[in-house]
């Protein structure tokens, strides 16, 4: 194990405050993953103000947004696309619903840190802007990797309940 | 058609171990790179599913609610880390404490379990009992939590996945206790607890490691009058100094996450331990003028 510790300088000038931003997977690099082979249907829903508010109370969790971005699949099952917009981050993510809408998979798509006002941004997060999966990039090269102390992910943890309830009242199927 | 000879790179990220967690792969295709870091979120989703002090079926759970009354059996992978983790906590004098778990529900940063069984505050390492064939048992009434050990494990669960897939050039990184599959030079940026950093701390590595960081600033939290951090010291049940950032350089994720701890309570009296484990270490004290790094264990 051999580990040097470098004290790179601030770059003088980073005086605008580009947040730091990672594109994982595009919407439609998420569909083929999630549903291979299947061909998905949009069925994007409208919520009326009483489904938000049953939303609310069942999941515990604030609606604001009444757009429902949903694609179904031919054996019912559902691709569903969400953001959750934390303290310091915006988060895209997409969650596979089975046909009874227990969660098969959920990816984030995307990730960007804000940092409201700071304008002593540190140079190394404006290296992220304008990556993009895909990009021709070295592993490890153009992009480094941070370690630091640990960032919750409560907030997608409430968006997937918020859109767990949003199944069961807005796009489950009615018995009889 | 696509050309294989330049490989593709894939990188995910999944909300697990209570955190974010990134997986980047190099591989011959997309679609085999994609196939193993399905494997690798597979393997971290286990250990969370094993060792989440929040989660009610956990196995850290039902350590917690029936440890003390009888000797529980737990999974492989609990066992090696409940057995590197006494390991630790003797190595540190009792610094690194997983049974640290009813001072954080005190503070009101974990949930309490659902049990009558309050923990005995003479409670300690001491009094967890590892027992032949992965049998455990606890001789006080005490909670444990995993949060500073277990993080760093799922990563070396997740790069052995990728391994097994026949990956030679990854990282994992679970909110900053990352590791590193691959020849050359890489580089780590650490985020410290400075609000106005005046450098970029990074670490420059040559070739596969774990890096490891622990800090106050994002956790801490009011209690009282005190700022705390979620680090407990434990052998004095006291919260750490929250300015502090510890990072450190080692073999596995595992050791890496846990000597964190042990740096920011024992600082540069760590420094044969750290070197004991074969592992480099960097503490952050902000309140030195000129923002000062301390290397602790690493040769010159």
């Amino acid at each position: 194990m051999k580990s040097r510790l470098l004290l790179l300088p601030l770059a003088p000038l980073a005086l605008t405050a580009p947040a730091y931003a990672v594109t994982y997977l595009t919407v439609e690099q998420a569909q083929t993953l999630m549903f291979e082979g299947h061909s998905l249907a949009r069925d994007f829903r409208t919520l009326t103000a009483e489904q938000m508010q049953a939303i609310e109370k069942d999941s515990g969790v604030r609606v604001t947004n009444p757009n429902l971005a949903a694609w179904r699949d031919d054996s019912g099952d559902y691709f569903l696309l969400d953001q959750v917009i934390g303290k310091h981050e915006v988060i895209n993510y997409a969650l596979a619903l089975d046909a009874t809408g227990v969660v098969r998979q959920l990816e984030i798509l995307d990730y960007h840190e804000s940092y409201g006002g700071e304008v002593h941004l540190p140079a190394w997060r404006r290296q992220f802007v304008g990556k993009k999966h895909g990009s021709p990039v070295e592993l490890d090269k153009d992009i480094k990797n941070i370690s630091g102390a640990t960032l919750s992910c409560g907030h997608v943890t409430e968006g997937v309940r918020r859109l767990l309830s949003t199944y069961a009242i807005v796009l489950a199927p009615r018995i009889g | 058609m696509r050309s294989f000879s330049r490989p593709e790179l894939v990188e995910r990220a999944r909300p697990l171990l209570g955190t974010y967690v990134t997986a980047r792969v190099s591989a011959n295709s997309a679609r085999s790179a994609h196939a193993a870091i399905d494997r690798a979120f597979e393997a971290m989703a286990e250990v969370h599913r094993l060792m989440s002090f929040h989660e009610a079926a956990s196995e850290v759970t039902q350590l917690n609610r029936c440890a003390v009354r009888a000797a529980v059996r737990v999974h492989p992978h609990t066992f090696h880390v409940l057995r590197s983790a006494a390991r630790l906590s003797r190595l540190s004098a009792g610094a690194f404490d997983i049974s640290v778990g009813g001072r954080l529900v005190e503070w009101g940063m974990l949930p309490a379990p659902s049990t009558d069984l309050h923990p005995d505050p003479a409670a300690s390492f001491r009094d967890i009992v590892l027992l032949p064939e992965r049998h455990v048992r606890f001789h006080r009434r005490l909670w444990i939590d995993l949060g500073g050990i277990a993080k760093g494990y799922a990563v070396d669960r997740g790069i052995a996945a990728l391994r097994a897939c026949g990956v030679t050039r990854a990282a994992i990184n679970a909110g900053g206790d990352l590791r590193i599959l691959g020849r050359g030079t890489e580089r780590v940026c650490l985020k410290t607890a400075e609000r106005y950093p005046q450098a970029h701390a990074t670490i420059e590595l040559q070739g596969s490691a774990a890096v490891a960081t622990s800090c106050g600033y994002p956790t801490r939290w009011p209690h009282g009058i005190v700022w705390r951090t979620c680090h407990v010291a434990g052998a004095r049940g006291e919260a750490v100094d929250p300015r502090l950032t510890a990072s450190v350089v080692a073999r596995s994720c595992l050791i890496a996450d846990a000597l964190t701890k042990i740096i920011l309570i024992q600082r540069a009296a760590a420094a044969n331990l750290v070197r004991s484990l074969r592992a480099e270490a960097y503490l952050h004290r902000p309140d030195v003028a000129g923002s000062q790094w301390d290397a602790i264990g690493v040769s010159p």
